[in-house]
């Protein structure tokens, strides 16, 4: 039962990963702005998603399951290079916990790099990666409120509307 | 969606995406496949065929000429030579493989049995390298692809040889196998990890000494190196490949000091940037399930 399990899993896996993969790509490359290094954390993933298929025990939960090991690769890679890299001012920006006078005024052009690592990948994960703000807070390991505060204020210090928040209701 | 948010989509998709992504993504799919395959590890998979048609490649080649450089072992009778090197060095694919061969030994079945191995997985990388760039170049992807492949003598003293053989596959990133053989140079026989110990305490006996060890490193290194262990402060969810004990067959080598070395590969154990990892096993640790303290003291 398990091993035909993870064999099922694994075609849906390979078929997903193929499909996605420049989704995983972009992802990546907002946590280490850097091509090579996204690279990295995209091989890194897959093949750990692909040593730990087994132990998923639901196909649906494939998507938030495995953003949830890019992220934690990501920034798994930031940790171990930033003693190596020189840290330029937007690593260190985006490494900094937010202070909020710096950001009351962004620019669009740069908006979203500009944006603390905190606040952009909540935003990022639900309005372009399409998920539940419930999956966004599973897969940042953070309670469902924080990712709410979090996206409320990215949506602040970006100056956007705030009844143009995608409700939970709407979500489901 | 508000405009803004459109704008600020835009500029997330916008960012180029290399054209390495479809390589590197079809390699992490195939490596994967094969480790899950692998779980179970194949010792042995020489095949006499493979070694013969390679002996007899090698022979009319000159491009895979016999290259016999000696490491210098001194005053010792077995040696560790190279037997042959596969070199490709083309603008975006390199590939170094050094094939290791054992000389000298009585045993002729052990040396045979080691040296073909060694001869049919060296063979069986250069061609698999061979294929893939021919793969890429057919394709018309660009890309860096790379094979590193060599070995190392652990320990080599008056009983016990210990030879480290790695792969470094590159592309982008790279992964790294390690895979020991370790010899009784007197009795000229292989020493396998089970055959040390009494019975199977041992593995728990191991396992959990290299969890304390991990624990203790996290610690220490203030969090900078990850292990995938409970109770080191990460949270049970994101332990992704949680390592609970070693194989019964793992990898592993004896020391110069006759210390019990156990080796994980690169995401083993760990993320990829702590590579392939070793923990040496205090002997006291070991003392009770010991068959003998005659390799390991």
């Amino acid at each position: 039962m398990k091993t035909r399990n993870a064999f099922q899993h694994e075609e849906v896996f390979v078929q997903f990963i193929r499909e996605q993969k420049e989704r995983f790509y972009l992802l990546a490359y907002s946590y280490t702005k850097n091509e090579q290094d996204a690279l990295d954390v995209v091989q890194d993933s897959i093949q750990k998603a692909m040593l730990s298929l087994d132990r998923l025990e639901n196909v649906d939960y494939m998507k938030s399951w495995f953003y949830k090991i890019v992220v934690r690769t990501a920034i798994d890679f930031l940790r171990k290079h930033k003693r190596l890299q020189v840290t330029d001012d937007d690593t260190l920006q985006y490494l900094t916990p937010a202070q909020e006078d710096v950001y009351e005024n962004v620019d669009l052009e740069h908006a979203l790099d500009e944006l603390p690592q905190m606040y952009r990948e909540v935003v990022i994960l639900h309005y372009f990666e399409d998920l539940k703000l419930a999956d966004v807070a599973n897969i940042l390991d953070i309670k469902l409120s924080t990712a709410k505060s979090r996206l409320y204020k990215a949506l602040k210090l970006l100056k956007i509307q705030l009844e143009d928040v995608k409700g939970e209701s709407a979500h489901g | 969606m508000d405009k803004k948010l459109q704008d600020l989509e835009k500029q997330y998709t916008e960012v180029s995406i290399p054209k390495e992504l479809d390589f590197v993504v079809e390699r992490a799919l195939k490596q994967g496949r094969k480790k899950r395959k692998n779980r179970a590890p194949q010792w042995l998979l020489g095949s006499a065929a493979a070694a013969i048609l390679f002996t007899a490649s090698l022979n009319v080649s000159p491009a895979m000429a016999r290259t016999l450089s000696d490491i210098p072992v001194v005053g010792s009778v077995v040696k560790v030579l190279t037997w042959t090197e596969y070199e490709v060095a083309e603008d975006n694919y390199d590939a170094n493989i050094k094939v290791p061969s054992i000389e000298n030994l009585d045993n002729q079945d052990l040396a045979n049995t080691l040296n073909d191995k060694y001869r049919a997985e060296g063979k069986a990388l250069y061609d698999e390298f061979i294929t893939e760039v021919g793969d890429l170049k057919a394709n018309g992807i660009g890309g860096h692809l790379g094979v590193d492949s060599g070995f190392e003598i652990k320990t080599d003293n008056d009983q016990i040889l210990s030879i480290g053989r790695y792969v470094v596959n590159t592309v982008g990133s790279s992964s790294t196998v390690m895979e020991y053989d370790t010899i009784d140079k007197e009795n000229e026989i292989l020493i396998t990890l089970p055959m040390l110990f009494k019975d199977k305490h041992y593995i728990e006996a191991i396992s959990e000494n290299i969890k304390e060890q991990m624990r203790t490193q996290i610690a220490e290194s203030n969090q900078d190196k990850v292990y995938w262990v409970k109770g080191a402060g990460m949270a049970d969810e994101d332990l992704m490949e949680e390592f609970t004990a070693i194989q019964p067959d793992q990898q592993f080598y004896i020391s110069d000091k006759g210390k019990l070395v156990i080796s994980f590969d690169k995401y083993e154990v760990a993320p990829g940037f702590m590579g392939v990892v070793e923990f040496e096993i205090p002997t006291d640790v070991l003392k009770e399930d010991l068959v003998s303290t005659k390799y390991i003291h």
